[in-house]
């Protein structure tokens, strides 16, 4: 733990600042987001047809 | 330095003083016979949605079906071809450094068969002779004029085609060892596409022409509709590869940032090409005389359509997350609020991209077989339609707009006629989803598509669709607003907005990017491989349809 709290420290903030930067958490969120809608819709439009069957 | 200005004024003198003068005056011509057919297909759009809902009566002398077919052919073929090639060709002028002068008399060419063509179709619709709705399959018959004028519209498409395939050899062949241009590498697929898939179209309409004339009496109905949807989807993809050219090559310089990695850009495109045609089959999910595993295998042609969209979603969002974040966005989604949300250009293609998320999942489930059945032929249908044609693809052709006319005419646009943008993308936005929205919830209900106003006798079901049918009408007089104030802006940014020089806003690659690879050049191999998909999918149900045909259908006029 304390190990982690000192690594975490000695990072530059110019370093922090890249890692920003070159993050890709906001796409992978987003991506996750699409996905979510198209599994909504279907299963929400397979539900109707089973209804229906 | 001195080099930089050596390669700007010697060897790329075309981007460094704006369009060519007569390649610009091919694309503003495209362009204003687009916006024409805008204008006059969304005042039939709202005719149509105000009959539909029964708020309002056609004249005798209008028929629905009439206004129908002229909204569906307008907007859907008139209006979305004339509009590409307008925009195609000022991609290929700027990429390429100029048309060639053979290449320009093609295009002049394309828009004078095109011309005749629409004259013919349009004047057949409104004679009365050909209320056969934009999709004209048999056994409904219009007037032969009717096909004959399709034949000059597709003579037309492939002159441009011929065109783009001519300049972009050209340019290959002076620059050996190099990789085209992205957005001419798009041009060429777009028009690839667009020449494979109207050759089944093209031999439709010719087996029409003699049965119309009367000189054939049947006709293999389920042959001629197979026909028509290898082409009838494949349109609505092509307009979709357009969308993405700008997604990829022009959003990313207008937000300030670099496009995605050019190797997965280039895949995407291949991947379109390739895949597309059969994709037109799941049409025909409920036809009759088709076996369940032919339908099947369908049903995978059709999915298999969706794995370049999941990578342009994800390569779009990447490079919407890497551009906000070099502005100091941070946080999860911070990066999202450092993005030009009050320039049109970025406005209209992001809500474009945005609205194809639930465009897609809809295709997803149009295209599955069990599903198909909840929808086939229902509102949900056309609201799919208007939400990713009516969306993606046009809200991105308007943002466009605001950068390739100005370019072209060598005006600019001004802060004022951004805000007008603005608005004209709210009001679209606002109207498209209430009314596509509504279409969504009706067709789910069972409330059919390609019908006039009906209760069928006020049948509780039926009654229950009527306020989804108020809301469709609404939606479509916003919409009607949101073209107006389109065609003014293209118009005023045509003639009337100041002089001066609007940048052509071509995205470049990162700073350490690879080059793009030269095996995606291979378009020989791109064609082979498009034959082999188009052969899998289509020589075995055809066939099967002409041994096994069942009696032919005489031409019937319905109205």
């Amino acid at each position: 733990m304390a190990e982690k709290h000192l690594s975490h420290h000695s990072q530059s903030p110019e370093k922090n600042n890249n890692e920003d930067v070159n993050s890709m958490k906001g796409t992978m969120v987003s991506v996750g987001f699409v996905a979510a809608v198209i599994v909504v819709m279907w299963v929400a439009v397979f539900w109707l047809y089973m209804a229906r069957v | 330095m001195a080099h930089a200005l050596k390669e700007v004024f010697y060897e790329k003198p075309k981007q460094a003083l704006g369009a060519h003068p007569e390649d610009a005056r091919v694309s503003l011509s495209y362009l204003s016979i687009a916006f024409i057919a805008l204008f006059i297909g969304g005042v039939l759009g709202l005719l149509q949605g105000l009959e539909r809902a029964g708020l309002m009566q056609l004249p005798p002398w209008l028929n629905y079906y009439q206004v129908l077919t002229a909204h569906g052919i307008l907007l859907v073929i008139v209006f979305t071809t004339t509009f590409t090639i307008g925009y195609q060709f000022a991609n290929l002028s700027h990429s390429l450094g100029g048309l060639l002068p053979k290449v320009r008399k093609l295009a002049w060419t394309g828009l004078v068969l095109m011309v005749i063509g629409v004259a013919l179709v349009t004047t057949t619709i409104v004679m009365g002779d050909a209320s056969v709705l934009y999709t004209f399959y048999p056994p409904l018959a219009a007037s032969p004029f009717f096909y004959i004028g399709l034949v000059f519209l597709v003579l037309g498409i492939w002159a441009c085609c011929f065109g783009v395939f001519i300049n972009y050899r050209h340019w290959r062949k002076n620059h050996p060892g190099e990789p085209a241009p992205l957005l001419a590498f798009f041009a060429m697929g777009v028009f690839t596409l667009w020449f494979f898939a109207s050759l089944g179209v093209t031999v439709e309409v010719l087996t029409l022409i003699p049965w119309t004339l009367g000189w054939k009496e049947t006709v293999n109905v389920l042959v001629a509709r197979t026909l028509f949807w290898s082409f009838g989807h494949t349109l609505v993809n092509i307009w979709y590869l357009v969308a993405t050219s700008a997604w990829y090559a022009i959003v990313p310089k207008i937000i300030g940032g670099k496009h995605f990695n050019e190797k997965l850009i280039r895949l995407v495109v291949i991947l379109l090409v390739v895949l597309n045609i059969p994709g037109g089959f799941h049409h025909q999910i409920i036809d009759p005389g088709i076996s369940l595993s032919i339908k099947f295998l369908h049903v995978f042609m059709s999915l298999s359509i969706a794995v370049p969209s999941l990578m342009t979603a994800f390569a779009m969002f990447h490079v919407f997350e890497r551009t906000g974040r070099q502005k100091g966005g941070r946080g999860l989604l911070g990066w999202l609020k450092k993005l030009p949300w009050g320039d049109v250009r970025f406005l209209a293609p992001m809500i474009a991209m945005i609205s194809f998320i639930p465009g897609g999942a809809g295709g997803i489930i149009n295209g599955s077989n069990q599903l198909n059945q909840v929808i086939h032929n229902t509102m949900w249908v056309v609201g799919h339609f208007h939400i990713t044609v009516g969306v993606s693809v046009v809200l991105t052709f308007f943002g466009i707009c605001y950068w390739l006319v100005p370019y072209l005419s060598k005006r600019t646009l001004t802060k004022k006629m951004n805000k007008v943008g603005v608005i004209q993308t709210i009001i679209w936005t606002v109207g498209m989803a209430i009314m596509a929205g509504s279409m969504h919830i009706a067709g789910l209900l069972g409330d059919p598509r390609r019908t006039s106003y009906t209760t069928y006798k006020d049948h509780p079901d039926a009654l229950s669709w009527i306020p989804y049918e108020y809301i469709f009408a609404a939606g479509a007089t916003l919409l009607l607003v949101g073209v107006i104030i389109q065609v003014y802006a293209v118009f005023h940014m045509m003639f009337l907005s100041p002089k001066g020089v609007t940048e052509f806003p071509a995205a470049e690659p990162v700073a350490d990017a690879a080059p793009a690879p030269l095996w995606t050049e291979r378009w020989g191999l791109w064609v082979v491989l498009l034959l082999m998909v188009v052969a899998m999918a289509y020589v075995v149900p055809i066939v099967d349809m002409i041994v096994h045909a069942p009696p032919g259908s005489p031409p019937i006029r319905t109205w």
